[in-house]
């Protein structure tokens, strides 16, 4: 039993990690008001890029990860010339955004011949003193650093949108951008920095995916995760800690699958990889149901904003 | 010779509309100017462009003689012209000061916050506000929002202080209140732009008047050595013959009554056991500024919004009483129930679709423009034009042209084309002439009158004290989501005046 | 809230006007149109889609695509050969049937996304009735068809109530609900439905009256029975009192509400109704194109649905043109990846790339550019 609850908990984070960074990086956009639903997408080429990145460039996971989270936000300037210079509709964009980087990664990964390719990624850091391979709990105490660096970018990214002056322009875009157009702000500067900021997040985590976690890439290795971390952000409030708790639970529940069945409990394979869907759909219905307030929403979400001149 | 900012020969037009034709306006520091017209007249349009909003087509700003060049408002900013507008520009969310700190930029947050924070309590007490610097916009009362934005300007610095229609969402107090500190900045060091379709407000608090009608700037004139008469002649144009109540017939019992109805939004109470009721071929007026809940009741009276207690009834034809609390909109439609929304745009009509359209939706219930099977768009177009000759609805080229291209009174006559082609029973009117023209404005009033000479229980709620006053036969006064007065006619506005502020 | 902001259509070129807009120190400056001709604002688009077409051969020209076989294979291959000929028309029937339902949702301001989902079910359903030998053979081809269509509307029917009571997103929902249909669909063709002759992940061949039956040498009625409905939607849409409900809901909700239009009854039935045809398509491949059930029969036509929706603004007519259109591009799409090794998904990326060129040259239809000096 305890054997069963500490490598199901060493497990946790490592399945967590990708939903709290991508979750992340969309609070990042959709407090500058600008909807992010392609982040599916950008976890995709997050994922090829860093592979890609890791088989060309000689096997450095780290610089691989850079690469990928450069992908994401170079990918993510096409997005936010659409929905913020050229007004179109956030949803039309975002789902574009996500079939355009299915269809681009897969193209890429297919014609490159990087799919299938195992690599070695980035191995675990040995965190503590216990963490002898001999006990159990050695286990836990061996993660990743990307893992160990997901709490100090939470820090990081918290600090900044609460308590700098960036953080209360970016929120004020999101908010009422009638008055941060008239404090003489540009709209379209900090939505597009908003952006491509939180895009590099969600890269991060798609690299983490392939190059950290699975150690490949094939076609669809996120296997709709960023559709997940779109809904975490609603069931988080779009606050960036309640986003964390929601990305462990998430972690919590797929790191449960492997531990049921490692055990020898016997579960229909397809419908133990069904859950992560489910809770979210869960999640979903609880969040809707519990008629969360819609003033905390950012205010302008979604909407294009035109110095529009009324009559 | 004192600064003054001067816009001259402003011309701008948007697609084939001129909104604004060789506009002159000048102001001195020292003083109050007032730009004065009716609703359409360009006023706020022409200081747009001096806030740096609008670019002109042609003409230009000066500053003490020397030509600007305003790109956008951080230039108007940085010129020190500084406009509150009439939806403020506040992020609710955040504090009084955080929102003096977005458009007052600080190298550090911290420390710049406390420095606002002191600043804003010291402009407070020059100006004699009360202001807590610490406190969420969302919390604070309309009137209190507008002293922030006020304080925020002029932290920014501003010579040329331009207030668009302030007094437009204040109780007469507050009114009073706001425009005496206004000649007491203009006083101190400032110009003062106060833009405004008042004549009251003209005569009283303002050095200089410029009157503007249709995109032009008639005339500068003083209004000490002006007469009402002759101002009221330049801004309209012609003399208006206001539709008149005549007096009242004997009541029978109410048409609908209300009792009791609470209601709450975002966790905040709304209603707080609102209750009255209108007696057929009656106008009821609900005074107050907007935000005490009329919305609301609006919207609970609609079938939109779920009361959470009290009741709604009426009574029908038959004598029978209905309540109608929970009835759905389809419902209280067939009931006899005719809404003109406040907001034309979102609630009254449908922008995209045409005007038969918007006109025919009204009564496709009934079955009059065919079954459910096939609509009988024949018919439609041959009622829809009908119904524009007989309310006299101009810029319809043709009934199946976008709704969205008829001018803002024009729209309105469509809403009330629809609605009143129905000879409903209850009619709910909420602010019917924001935006219009005194024309439009006529045109709105005539068919109130005549829906109640008709025989309906007419529920007129507006922001506008004139408007109630004039075509109201009792009046009600809405504070804090409750009636908390009631009067007949013939209505002293002072008592009225004095309700909105006893219980504020 | 997130449903409402996905429900409002970007700024009409209504009443609002002029959007100041400083490009190049002041030199352009954009102005909202109030009207454009009709004529004008097609031209813009099938601009767009010439120009989203270029990318996408300059895309494949860089993956080894030659130009010259770009236009062999594209062009002259898809319209001038009788073979690929007959493939469009079997390929444009199932389109059709999303690019329509896809368009009702849309109408009702629903954002169905779970087309895939719903067609795997109408699949899951037809195959079952098939495989447990359900009704008198006579019936068994009508009763396939009653089970997809109505197990597609179950389906939907999920995040339908849960938007209307409830308010929870429909874009994410009916989403999810497409993964957890396709892993239902991999546990029983790996599981009980796996075809015992041939131990493949499919289930075994149906029989022939289960199949669609056909009418002359090389259609079945797929298409003419995909066109019927056209007929129906256009009926529904343009000539049916409900229709008009539609367009009011489409156009301003809040308003349609304020004057009785019966707002949850008509969004519930028109999401319904898109359920329908979305596994009527599923039953279309299953029975008429595949001949059993297959793993991947439902992939590309979410997307298709929405572009064709989207793409023809959610009138029936347009869409059935634009469905062919679609159709030919699966089948270009097969084609390059037999001969050219170019992945199937190469499809996607190209109608994500036009999607998003029509959707910026809206941009141009409501604005216009002025120069300045």
């Amino acid at each position: 039993m305890l054997s069963f609850l500490v490598h199901w908990i060493a497990s946790i984070p490592s399945l967590a990690t990708p939903y709290a960074l991508a979750a992340l990086g969309l609070i990042i956009s959709e407090l500058s008001g600008v909807l992010s639903l392609g982040a599916e997408g950008l976890m995709l080429v997050g994922a090829l890029g860093g592979v890609g990145a890791y088989l060309v460039l000689g096997g450095y996971p780290l610089l691989a990860l850079i690469i990928s989270m450069l992908a994401a936000s170079t990918v993510s300037m096409l997005f936010a010339g659409l929905v913020v210079l050229l007004r179109v509709n956030q949803v039309i964009a975002g789902l574009a955004l996500v079939f355009f980087c299915q269809g681009l990664t897969n193209l890429i990964g297919t014609i490159a011949g990087w799919t299938n390719h195992t690599i070695a990624g980035l191995a675990a850091v040995r965190i503590w003193p216990m963490s002898t391979d001999h006990r159990p709990s050695g286990v836990a105490f061996a993660q990743d650093p990307i893992v160990l660096l997901t709490v100090p970018i939470f820090i990081f990214v918290w600090l900044v949108l609460k308590r700098s002056s960036v953080g209360l322009r970016l929120r004020s875009v999101g908010e009422n951008p009638e008055a941060a157009d008239a404090a003489g702000l540009s709209i379209v500067f900090y939505r597009v920095v908003a952006v491509v900021c939180g895009s590099a997040l969600v890269g991060l985590a798609g690299g983490y995916i392939s190059v950290v976690d699975a150690k490949i890439w094939v076609a669809g290795i996120t296997g709709g995760r960023g559709w997940i971390a779109v809904a975490l952000v609603i069931f988080a409030r779009w606050r960036p800690w309640r986003a964390l708790w929601g990305a462990l639970l998430f972690g919590g529940i797929e790191a449960l699958i492997p531990q049921i069945a490692a055990v020898g409990i016997r579960l229909p394979q397809y419908f133990m990889l069904m859950t992560p869907y489910l809770a979210t759909f869960a999640v979903m219905i609880w969040t809707g149901v519990t008629k969360y307030s819609s003033s905390e929403e950012p205010a302008a979400l979604g909407q294009p904003y035109v110095r529009e001149e009324r009559r | 010779m004192t600064a003054a900012l001067e816009l001259r020969g402003i011309r701008k037009s948007f697609g084939d509309f001129l909104v604004l034709n060789d506009a002159d306006f000048t102001v001195e520091i020292g003083s109050v100017h007032a730009l004065l017209g009716e609703n359409g007249a360009g006023k706020s349009s022409l200081m747009n462009v001096a806030a740096g909003l609008y670019c002109p087509d042609a003409g230009s700003v000066n500053i003490d003689g020397v030509e600007i060049r305003l790109s956008g408002p951080r230039d108007a900013k940085a010129h020190r012209i500084g406009m509150v507008h009439q939806n403020f520009k506040l992020v609710k969310r955040f504090t009084v000061a955080e929102n003096v700190l977005l458009a007052n930029p600080r190298p550090s947050t911290r420390v710049g916050l406390t420095e606002i924070e002191a600043l804003i309590r010291r402009h407070a007490e020059t100006l004699g506000f009360e202001i807590d610097p610490r406190r969420q916009v969302s919390t604070l009362s309309v009137a209190e929002q507008q002293r922030a934005e006020i304080i925020k300007v002029l932290i920014a610095g501003a010579r040329f202080l331009i207030l668009d229609e302030p007094s437009a969402v204040l109780t007469d107090h507050e009114a009073e209140r706001l425009l005496t500190t206004v000649r007491e900045i203009a006083q101190a060091g400032a110009a003062v732009v106060l833009v405004t379709h008042k004549l009251s407000e003209v005569m009283r608090f303002a050095d200089r008047v410029t009157v503007m009608r249709g995109g032009r700037t008639l005339a500068m004139l003083e209004p000490k050595s002006t007469s009402r008469e002759d101002l009221t002649m330049l801004t309209v144009g012609t003399t208006i013959v206001a539709p008149r109540r005549s007096s009242r017939p004997a009541r029978g019992s109410p048409r609908i009554s209300v009792t009791g109805l609470e209601c709450a939004r975002d966790g905040r109470s709304m209603l707080a056991g609102t209750g009255f009721f209108v007696h057929s071929e009656e106008i009821y007026g609900i005074a107050g500024v907007g935000g005490n809940g009329q919305g609301e009741l609006v919207e609970a009276l609609m079938g939109v919004r779920l009361a959470n207690a009290g009741t709604v009834a009426i009574r029908h034809e038959d004598g029978r009483t209905i309540d109608v609390t929970h009835a759905s909109p389809a419902m209280r439609r067939d009931l006899g129930f005719a809404v003109i929304p406040a907001d034309r745009e979102a609630l009254g009509l449908a922008g995209s679709l045409s005007v038969a359209e918007n006109f025919a939706i009204g009564q496709i219930h009934d079955g009059r423009y065919g079954s459910w099977a096939r609509v009988n768009r024949t018919k439609m177009r041959d009622d829809t034009a009908t119904a524009v000759d007989a309310f006299d609805i101009h810029g319809v080229r043709s009934t199946l042209q976008r709704a969205s291209l008829l001018s803002g009174g024009n729209a309105q006559k469509l809403v009330l084309a629809r609605e009143f082609s129905r000879n409903p029973s209850i009619v709910i009117a909420h602010s019917p002439t924001r935006g219009l023209d005194v024309r439009a404005c006529a045109a709105v009033h005539e068919r109130v009158l005549a829906a109640r000479a008709a025989g309906a229980a007419v529920l007129l709620i507006s922001e506008d004290l004139d408007e109630i006053l004039g075509l109201c036969d009792r009046v009600g006064v809405m504070t804090r989501g409750r009636i908390v007065a009631e009067f007949e006619a013939p209505i002293d506005r002072q008592m009225v005046g004095r309700a909105m502020v006893d219980h504020a | 809230m997130l449903d409402e902001t996905v429900s409002r259509s970007p700024p009409s070129t209504a009443r609002s006007t002029s959007g100041a807009y400083r490009l190049l120190q002041g030199r352009f400056r954009l102005e909202v149109r109030q009207q454009l001709p009709v004529w004008q604002r097609v031209g813009i688009t099938a601009g767009a889609i010439l120009f989203g077409l270029v990318i996408c051969g300059l895309i494949l020209v860089t993956a080894g695509v030659s130009a010259s076989n770009l236009v062999e294979e594209f062009i002259i291959q898809i319209l001038f050969d009788p073979q690929n000929l007959r493939a469009v028309l079997f390929q444009a029937a199932p389109l059709i049937l999303v690019g329509l339902g896809a368009s009702l949702a849309f109408r009702a301001r629903f954002w169905n996304l779970g087309i895939e989902g719903q067609m795997i079910w109408g699949g899951i359903a037809a195959a079952a009735t098939s495989i447990y030998h359900i009704g008198p053979d006579r019936l068994r081809l009508g009763l396939m068809t009653a089970a997809a269509i109505l197990a597609a509307m179950l389906w939907v029917a999920i995040p339908a109530s849960l938007k209307l009571t409830y308010r929870v997103n429909e874009i994410i929902s009916t989403l999810l609900l497409n993964y957890i249909a396709s892993y239902f669909l991999f546990h029983l063709l790996y599981g009980p439905w796996k075809d015992p002759g041939d131990s493949f992940p499919h289930s075994s061949q149906f029989a022939t009256v289960e199949r669609l039956p056909d009418i002359g040498p090389h259609l079945n009625i797929a298409l003419p029975l995909a066109i019927s409905l056209v007929a129906l939607a256009w009926w529904l849409l343009h000539v049916s009192r409900a229709g008009l409900h539609l367009k009011f809901i489409h156009a301003n909700a809040s308003m349609a509400q304020v004057l009785g239009v019966p707002i949850k009854t008509a969004t519930f039935m028109a999401v319904l109704l898109s359920g329908a045809l979305s596994g009527l398509s599923g039953l279309v491949i299953v029975s008429g194109m595949e001949g059993r059930l297959t793993l991947g029969f439902y992939e590309g036509y979410g997307f298709s649905g929405i572009l064709i929706a989207f793409l023809a603004r959610n009138d029936p007519i347009s869409a059935t043109i634009v469905a062919f259109l679609v159709a030919m591009l699966f089948i270009a799409g097969q084609s390059l990846q037999i001969f050219y090794q170019i992945p199937f998904s190469m499809v996607e990326l190209i109608q994500a790339i036009i999607v998003m060129c029509v959707a910026a040259s809206e941009f141009f239809v409501r604005h216009r550019l002025h120069w300045h000096s």
